[in-house]
């Protein structure tokens, strides 16, 4: 591209396409998505069968979520330095994943200390929110699906027991990153070969 | 009718590529520019200095792992000026200010 001067259709032109490419360079390529799909997933059924099958293990297995930390900031620290620009919408994103975050701390803060009953629903509504902005934003229909997936599992999960809902989360947690997750895992890997 | 006198600060073609690229991100690295409109690094670094120079864009120079690092973000003289600019070029385009 040169000093030149343009025609008033061609300023036009340029301008669409450059808003075109700046638009189409953020690339997600899911593994968050997917780390925390497995450790939500993992969680859950852990739980599911120390109920089942009547062990503890001592500790409460959610607490893998604070473990989990590590490689998600390595993951972040890992794409920052390769990543040469910022978009908006990632920014937003940052923040709508940061509040989900703080959310989902308090949240087990204060079911630790009140103990409350079904609590693991509001989780479930929880998880549907920040997947079902994400999805909207990036037209990525999974993720908008696995949202909606979280919301109606929410209101199944108000009808049956813990050790249902344990099942749903995993379900939810399926829905909603995990599956999404490969899906973009797999659609980077197809675009890095071509 | 009126044909709107278009900023010549703009109404170039690299100015243009880099305006237009940075509207649409919050920040972007001079690699990100570079790999984007194709240009030279050398032209490139000309044409930033000057939208520089007009205060259309933000230059920040830093290290990140010792490595230089130059980021452009465009200025709200930046935005204010290329939202004129499209409203100029459609004067150009639709002279009867027909919709």
């Amino acid at each position: 591209m040169s000093e030149v001067k343009l025609t008033e259709n061609e300023s036009l032109k340029l301008i669409t396409e450059m808003i075109g490419k700046a638009k189409g360079s953020y690339h997600s390529n899911g593994t968050s998505a997917i780390l925390w799909g497995l450790v939500i997933f993992f969680c859950s059924i852990f739980e599911f069968f120390e109920m089942q099958f009547n062990f503890d293990i001592g500790f409460n297995i959610w607490w893998l979520m604070f473990v989990a930390l590590v490689p998600q900031f390595y993951l972040m620290l890992k794409s920052s330095s390769k990543k040469n620009f910022e978009s908006y919408e990632e920014k937003t994103m940052s923040f709508v994943w940061w509040a989900f975050a703080a959310s989902v701390v308090m949240m087990m803060f204060f079911n630790s200390y009140y103990r409350p009953s079904h609590s693991e629903s509001l989780f479930l509504m929880l998880f549907g929110m920040p997947t079902f902005i994400t999805g909207g934003m990036f037209r990525f229909k999974p993720m908008i699906i696995g949202g909606i997936t979280c919301w109606i599992l929410f209101v199944v999960s108000i009808y049956t027991s813990l050790k249902i809902n344990l099942l749903l989360m995993a379900l939810a947690a399926l829905s909603a990153w995990l599956v999404p997750g490969i899906i973009l895992h797999k659609k980077c890997i197809r675009e890095a070969q071509q | 009718m009126e044909f709107k006198e278009l900023d010549p600060i703009l109404h170039s073609q690299l100015r243009l590529a880099v305006v237009s690229l940075l509207i649409s991100v919050r920040e972007a690295e001079f690699t990100f520019l570079k790999e984007k409109t194709n240009a030279t690094a050398g032209n490139l670094s000309v044409q930033i200095n000057k939208l520089k120079d007009a205060g259309y864009l933000d230059v920040t120079k830093q290290f990140n792992n010792n490595y230089p690092q130059t980021i452009c973000k465009i200025t709200k003289k930046g935005i204010e000026a290329f939202e004129g600019y499209v409203k100029a070029l459609q004067t150009y385009m639709n002279p009867n200010g027909q919709s």
